[in-house]
């Protein structure tokens, strides 16, 4: 009994950096194709590589991988944004303890957070959502931030 | 585990009495044909820009208020409401449990109540049952509209709602529920935004068949789980419901000022566009908006920001009018300072933080900013940007010339012009709401399926 509920804990827990994106490999996007029930398109450049994960009424993300095989960047637009707590994976902790000198609010409607190691914007109006979220660290040298949109 | 929840249906033939109510003389007089002659409501109302309840120590500066009434439904059971914040920027109205007692009507399915809750960009929520509430706002009426309380369930925020974390720090009752005085800085939000696509509710015909990212829930066994609900059921703008024919659009305006603002300052909301002798459109310049309720294209300094994000294909919104925002946030420091401007973000720590800063603490303008219309229509504005921080030092409530940077990115791709409150002061701007366009009488013949702005 005692083992059967360890392995079960192991299951439970283990499932948490599965389900994550952001700073994780590129096999856990397929995680997230399957939590959001998307299609996914993959688009190769030379530094750096795109899933884009699109629903048919959904928000579209697209995780930008790494030549190591890492998720160094996501961005969304949609009706909605898309279930933080599975695509910033353990980068979640940082949105939620981003201190006030770390955190820009626009009342009811947006936040950026800027870290050395992690920067968090997201943006609502009406029905109409967008955001970004990325880990400087895992940024390749030669791809801008800014094809992260 | 998906409900349906039915329809709510409004008969026409109810409609129509209720609009000879309002205009009884036009009803006997003309009761052989069906034109609807425009009834004689006071359709203007003052509304007042500040931090609002909360004064300086407790509010934010460039918030936008209306009173309000809202009754149970064809009673004289009403609650008169101040305060409430008006948002060019949302759809619907939602109200505070301590502004509005217990009078109005909650809307309910099988015996369960329908509840809704929306995460704000801000990472904040708001989370309470939809009643429905005869509305008045100044002289107009507005019968059986849906409207959200908030808070005032016992039932706790579904993690289907929470799936971005609230910020650590966040005030209310758990951190970012919206449900009080103290933490909303207002006894509730008017949403009139032009509605766009959708239509005048807050989520339109997605919500009637889909689940993931549907707002609504309903709680049976104290469980609550999303339910797909008709439009007639959903927080609606009031205005698009008004039984005069002023529902097609709002028209605001506010008085200029000296540059480093004024403690408060009073103007006035009317209703309905071209539909009485006090809203005439006149020579303002029409900017039909997309499919998402933008000005698809703004063009600065050569340099375009193109409503990206309706397609899904980028991050700009290109530009919007939007009295909820409580400045200008345009472009970004860095695009700014390129083109020679003495503009950056304020620094981390310092009071204009989140704002733009003026370097030696003056103004600076942005001139011949273009904006292009979906229909093609295209004109000219002006923006004046002060230093936050100096203007901060004025502790005034409204701040004509408080700006920011528009996205955490730097590229005209993740850029928009936002054109908060400040831009509504000096001005009459006019908003015109999707799907009641153009169907009044008389000579309005704007065609904007998916509303427009004007001034």
């Amino acid at each position: 009994m005692k083992t059967t509920l360890s392995v079960l804990l192991i299951l439970i827990l283990g499932n948490i950096p599965a389900w994550a994106a952001l700073g994780q490999s590129e096999a856990s996007v397929t995680a997230d194709q399957q939590h959001m029930k998307s299609e996914d398109r993959v688009q190769t450049f030379q530094a750096y590589k795109i899933h884009q994960l699109t629903t048919a009424s959904g928000p579209t993300v697209r995780e930008y991988v790494s030549p190591q095989g890492v998720v160094f960047g996501i961005a969304w637009q949609g009706r909605f944004t898309p279930d933080m707590n599975q695509l910033l994976g353990t980068y979640v902790a940082n949105l939620q303890t981003a201190t006030p000198a770390q955190t820009q609010i626009r009342r009811l409607r947006g936040v950026t957070v800027k870290t050395s190691d992690f920067v968090y914007s997201n943006f609502c109006r009406m029905r109409t959502c967008t955001g970004r979220a990325y880990v400087p660290g895992l940024v390749p040298s030669n791809v801008s931030v800014e094809v992260m949109r | 585990m998906t409900s349906k929840v039915p329809s709510r249906v409004k008969a026409a033939p109810l409609l129509l009495a209720e609009l000879c109510l309002f205009a009884l003389a036009s009803c006997s007089s003309n009761s052989s044909t069906t034109t609807t002659t425009t009834p004689a409501v006071n359709n203007s109302v003052a509304v007042t820009a500040g931090f609002g309840p909360l004064g300086q120590a407790g509010g934010v500066p460039n918030g936008l208020f209306v009173n309000i009434t809202v009754c149970q439904h064809g009673t004289q059971n009403c609650a008169t409401i101040d305060n409430v914040l008006v948002d060019t920027g949302s759809i619907g109205l939602r109200l505070i449990p301590s502004a509005i007692g217990s009078v109005l009507s909650p809307i309910s399915e099988n015996g369960n109540a329908l509840e809704e809750c929306i995460q704000y960009g801000d990472t904040s929520y708001s989370w309470g049952p939809m009643a429905l509430a005869d509305v008045a706002i100044g002289g107009e009426t507005a019968s059986d509209v849906p409207v959200q309380l908030l808070g005032q369930t016992t039932f706790a925020v579904p993690s289907t709602c929470l799936t971005t974390p609230v910020l650590a720090g966040t005030p209310g009752t758990p951190p970012g529920n919206e449900d009080t005085l103290q933490t909303l800085g207002a006894n509730g939000i008017l949403g009139i935004g032009n509605g766009a696509v959708d239509g005048p509710w807050d989520c339109g015909s997605y919500c009637t068949s889909n689940i993931a990212g549907n707002p609504y829930y309903i709680c049976p066994g104290g469980v609550c789980e999303e339910a797909e609900v008709s439009t007639g059921v959903q927080a609606e703008n009031p205005v698009a419901a008004f039984t005069s024919s002023d529902r097609n659009g709002v028209m605001i305006t506010l008085p200029s000022f000296g540059t480093t603002g004024a403690v408060s300052v009073s103007g006035t909301m009317s209703f309905g566009i071209n539909t009485q002798s006090d809203n005439a459109i006149g020579s303002a310049t029409v900017y039909s908006s997309d499919q998402c309720g933008f000005i698809p294209e703004v063009v600065y300094a050569g340099l375009p920001y193109q409503d990206t994000i309706c397609s899904e294909e980028g991050e700009s919104m290109g530009g919007f009018m939007d009295t909820g925002s409580n400045a200008l946030y345009v472009s970004d420091a860095s695009t700014l300072s390129t083109l020679g401007l003495p503009i950056s973000d304020c620094a981390s720590g310092t009071s204009g933080y989140g704002f733009y800063c003026v370097t030696g603490g003056g103004t600076t303008i942005l001139s011949n900013i273009t904006l292009v219309g979906n229909s093609g229509t295209s004109g000219l504005v002006s923006l004046n940007i002060e230093d936050a921080t100096t203007l901060f030092n004025t502790f005034n409530g409204v701040l004509n010339d408080l700006g920011g940077d528009s996205g955490e990115g730097y590229a005209t791709g993740t850029d928009s012009f936002d054109f908060g409150l400040p831009f509504f002061l000096g001005r009459t701007v006019f908003i015109g709401i999707t799907g009641v366009t153009g169907e009044t009488t008389g000579a309005f013949a704007i065609t904007a399926p998916n509303g427009f702005v004007a001034f």
